[in-house]
This record gives C-alpha cells, structure tokens and sequence, in this order.
C-alpha cells in the first residue's frame, strides 16, 4: 500500500469510529422517537423493534388529548396544558435571567467597583451548590412567602441555573467590547442608562442569545423545582407530566414517549436555529466559568 | 477561545483603568461628578443580581443549615423555625445505613463516571481533532444529550434498559451475548451500574467538546517540533499535549465532578432510587428524607454532606478560574 493510500485508509477509519460513537450517542435518542410512533401492542409484547413497525400516532393523540378508541386513558391525562407551561416556565426564565444579569454583567466588567471581585467569586461558587440543596430550603420558604405552587416562585427557582451563568458569560463578552464605545457616549452626553440601553446591549446580541438560549432550556427541563415547589395542584410543566406517566409497577411506554419527545422539541429547534451560541455558550460558559 | 477570554480581559481592564485614573485626579467637577454617577450607576446595575444571589443562593444555604439543626416535623413547616435539635440529625444521618451508604456511592458514582467520562471523552476529543470525512456533523451532532432534559435521558434509559422488550438486553441476546435477559433495573446489585452507564454517555459529549476545544488551541508549531523531535504519538501526548491543556483537564474534571456529585433527574427517572434503595445517591434520598417522610431536618443534614463535598472544590476551582478573578481586581484599582 502506497503511503497516500494508507492515509486515505486511516482517514476511512477515523470516519467509521466517529461514525459507531455517534451511533451509541444518538441511538437513545432515536429510539425513543420511534418508540413513541409504536401502538401499546408492540411496546408490550417484549420485543424491541430496531425500525418502526405498524407506526401510529395514538400515543401522541393520547398525551395530546384526544383519546381514540385503540388507547386506554391514561391516569395524567393531556399534555397540551403541561407544553404551555414548560414554554411559559422556560420563556420566563430566560427574560429573568436577562433582567437581572446583562445589567449585572456589564457592572462587573465595565466599572471599577469595590465588590467586583467578591460578586465574581460568589457567582462561581453558586455554579457548584447542589439544587437539591436549594430546592429543601426553597421550598420551606416560598411557603413562607406564598410562592409555592406559582410561576413566579418556579421561575425564580430556575433562575438558579441560568443566572450565575449568565452573568459569567455575559461578563467575559463584555470584556471584549472597547471601552471608547462608552467613553465616545458619554462625552456625547448620553446617560449611563442610555449607553448600556443603546450602545452596550444592541452590541451583545450574540452573548445575549446564548444566554437566553441556555436559560430557557434549563427552565423547560427543570425537573428538581417542579418536582418540589409544585405539590401537584394546577401547575404541571412537562417533565412533571412525563415522570407522573411513569408507574410504580407498570408504565404507560406510549405516553411516557410521546411527551418526552415533545420535551425534546426545543431542544431540536434550538440546535438547529441557534447551534452556533450554543456551542460557543458550552465553552465559554464552562471553561472560562 | 478561554484563553483569548483570560488575555485580553485583564489588557481591557487596564486599560479603562489607566484612562480613568487621570480622569479623576484632575479634580475638574464635571469629572468628579462623572466618576460619581459611574459609581452609582454600576450599583444600581448590579442591585437585581446581589439581590437575587442573596434570596435564592444566601439564604437557602443559610436556611438550610439551620434546618439541619432543627427537629421539624410536618407540623413545623409552616413555622419557618423549629425546636433546636443540636446534632440528632447528622446523628441520624451516620447511623442511618440508607443514608450511610448512599453517601458511599455517590463516591463511587462520581469516581467512576468521571474516570469512563475522561478516557471516552478524551479520545474523541483526539479523533475529532484529525482531519477525517464528516467531523464537522460528528461535531455538531455530539452535543444532543447535553440539551435533553435531564428527566427525559432518564425514562429513555429506562426504556432502553427493559429487561423485557428493552434495547439493550435484545442486543445482547441477538448477538449471543447472553441467554437470559439481565435484570438491569431490577437487580440490586446490578442496577448501580445501570445508572452509571447512563451517567458516562450523559457526560461524554461534554468532555469532548472541552477538550476538543482546548486541543485546538494547541499550536500547529508546538506539534510540528515534537513530529521533528522524532517524538512518537504517545510520547507527542504525553509529553507535549497533555501538559499544554492541563488547566482545561483540571476545569473540565473539576466540573464533572460536581456535575455528577448532584446528579438528581437522571437517577429518578431510570431507577427512583430502587430497587430496595440500591440505587439512592446524597441528592435522592436527600430528596426522600425531605419529601417523602417530610424529616425536613434530616434532609437538610444530608444536603449539607453534599454541599461540603460540592464546595470542597470551590477554592480550587477560583483558583483556576484565577484569570477572570485577577480582571476583577485590576478593574478594582
């Protein structure tokens, strides 16, 4: 074999081994979309079937709330409700996380205050406490509070995973803006407000995409909070439905895949609309903390 | 990228110091009142956050240690304090076998997670990093498992791992691997290892794509000498690379263990713990203690095990994150 011909050959087997990781990497994944398109019968009759056989939507018509005849009802009935309230979580989230950190961010990167340093080290320690940590005590005292069981004591709740983070990435971006920008408004008379309003925010749209991008993401897949702080009155976001789905001793496989797979929406429109800020939030975030 | 990030941050933060010193040493009153306002205002845009870090972050760690010390009771719930219990709780937590060795293996876990997650994610790392036909959609399709749901990953294990009509078990019996299906729920000594099979294909794509990102960075020049050198590919890693990406390792595995160490979702939606409590890590049945049997008390005491075991890497983690931390000190002067 000539030398240009074994590097062709190696290149080949480079491409085969990517090729079996990504296989192992997405093979659940696929597997529950199909999964999800199988009737009750076939899920249940202990054999897996690697291509989809005798495809239906009577799974998504069950979690989705219109039950045929071929399908028992099940016990948490409708998602429909628990879609809502996942975007709705998720989307509250994200404008949380902008409220409070783009402002933040911008102070930690752009003026030289006292605290600068204390906030920063704070912010990379809340990276690490445990949400169940949080969670316990949350939950003592939003019932203290009255925000159990509400959106706005789930949100704030969420607001846990995206805010240290936010504020993180959204600060090393920051760094990266010249400081003359402000200096050149400021001497046009332009308030402190107007400079961040008008000159710092339309120029970090890209950071502020990633950020919202990650925020709503961990408020639609919240599942801790959800878990805790919505005792099972009236509020119900997806992941809550899903794992009401799973029985103790025997489980609905059709809706429990039907509604993971509507969990999974967001997170395929996003990879496909917003790839680029989230690879660049992955590493941003996690190396430069 | 990061150490684009780390060198540039501290010129930037020179720089706008160096500009403003002079500013206000002049004295002249519009400058002075300008540095005022810039003082103020950088206040008032930090408010919300030291506000929110101190009602969700501050007080329930506060509220959470307190709590570890109380006798609560349902009934003391709605009182937001309860009787003081001095040290029965952490008492009950070691002694306690449930809770004993729940802390045990969420050692375990997180040891072996991260040592499969490093190698597996390592290697990829170094694959994706040779030029081959389509790494570019191997690249971009790697990070899918890192934007499911926790809980979904979770009850699509569950799924994959039926010991009947599950994926996993139907291969194994195709390929005649095995004659019987394996119990990989339902087996106590065997449903450990389901949960941390599921855990390293969680992890994988994040090491990947860290240290993919950290290999980019090594200089073509830098591998070009060590090729010249007459180093070998193991020598080339060892010897060159390695030590070139060591902080992003140190981070990445830094990360992972806390990542792993609070691993919750997945845990209850591929197993609930069971069977027979053979699957409970801190964070489970923390969340038993607490939820279940409302032993809010005991809960809390668990959590604070995790928490120090969580927090033991916080000063090693500012330490390695000491170039975003040094920009804030010189915007300090």
């Amino acid at each position: 074999m000539s030398r240009a011909q074994r590097a062709r050959a190696l290149r080949w087997l480079c491409t085969l081994t990517a090729a079996i990781a990504l296989l192992i990497i997405l093979f659940p994944v696929y597997a529950i979309i199909v999964g999800s398109f199988e009737s009750t019968n076939t899920l249940f009759s202990g054999t897996f079937y690697w291509l989809p056989h005798a495809a239906t939507l009577d799974n998504y018509r069950t979690v989705l709330g219109h039950p045929s005849a071929a399908t028992q009802e099940t016990v948490a009935g409708s998602q429909t409700g628990a879609v809502l309230t996942s975007l709705l979580v998720g989307l509250g989230t994200a404008l949380l996380a902008l409220v409070v950190a783009v402002p933040a961010a911008y102070a930690l990167s752009k003026y030289r205050l006292r605290v600068t340093l204390i906030i920063v080290s704070s912010l990379l320690v809340a990276q690490i406490v445990p949400s169940i940590v949080l969670a316990t005590s949350l939950f003592i005292v939003f019932h203290w509070v009255n925000l159990l069981n509400s959106y706005p004591g789930l949100i704030l709740a969420d607001g846990t995973y995206a805010i240290p983070f936010a504020i993180l990435v959204l600060r090393a971006f920051f760094f990266s803006l010249p400081n003359e920008l402000m200096d050149a408004a400021r001497v046009d008379g332009a308030s402190e407000w107007r400079t961040f309003r008008l000159i710092v925010v339309p120029l970090s749209r890209s950071a502020v995409i990633t950020v919202a991008v990650f925020a709503f993401l961990a408020g639609w897949g919240d599942f801790i909070f959800a878990l805790t702080i919505l005792n099972g009155a009236g509020i119900e976001p997806i992941t809550l439905g899903i794992y009401n789905y799973l029985g103790n001793y025997s489980t609905d496989w059709g809706a429990v895949m039907a509604s993971a797979v509507i969990a999974l929406v967001p997170a395929g429109v996003l990879l496909v609309l917003a790839q680029r800020y989230i690879a660049s939030g992955l590493t941003a975030g996690s190396v430069k903390g | 990228m990061k150490t684009q990030v780390g060198a540039e941050a501290p010129t930037s933060a020179a720089a706008g110091g160096d500009s403003a010193s002079p500013s206000a040493g002049t004295g002249s009153p519009w400058r002075l009142s300008s540095w005022r306002k810039q003082q103020l205002a950088g206040w008032l845009f930090l408010t919300p956050a030291i506000a929110y870090v101190l009602f969700a972050f501050a007080l329930p760690i506060v509220y959470n240690v307190m709590l570890s010390f109380e006798q609560t009771s349902p009934a003391t719930i709605a009182n937001f304090t309860a009787p003081f219990a001095g040290l029965d709780n952490y008492r009950f937590i070691l002694h306690d076998p449930t809770s004993r060795a729940a802390i045990v293996r969420t050692l375990e876990f997180t040891f072996l997670s991260l040592l499969f997650q490093f190698v597996i994610g390592f290697s990829l790392a170094l694959l994706f990093s040779l030029r081959f036909p389509g790494r570019t959609l191997a690249r971009s399709l790697i990070i899918v498992p890192w934007l499911l749901p926790l809980i979904v990953t979770g009850v699509i294990f569950r799924f994959l791992f039926q010991a009947e009509g599950g994926a996993i078990n139907q291969l194994l019996v195709e390929v005649g691997l095995v004659h019987d299906p394996i119990q990989w729920l339902n087996d106590p000594n065997i449903a450990f290892w389901t949960i941390l099979v599921a855990n390293i294909w969680l992890g994988v794509p994040f090491f990947t794509l860290l240290l993919y990102s950290a290999l980019q960075d090594v200089p073509l020049e830098v591998r070009e000498a060590a090729i010249i050198d007459g180093a070998g590919p193991w020598q080339r890693l060892r010897l060159v690379i390695v030590p070139i990406i060591l902080p992003v390792i140190e981070v990445t595995l830094l990360l992972g263990f806390v990542f792993t160490v609070k691993v919750f979702d997945l845990v209850i939606g591929l197993t609930g713990g069971g069977p027979a409590n053979a699957t409970q890590l801190i964070t489970t049945w923390s969340y038993n203690l607490s939820f279940q049997v409302f032993s809010f008390g005991e809960g809390a005491a668990l959590n604070n095990v995790l928490l120090l075991l969580a927090l033991v890497c916080a000063p090693l983690y500012l330490w390695l994150s000491r170039g975003s931390l040094r920009s804030s000190r010189g915007a300090d002067r």
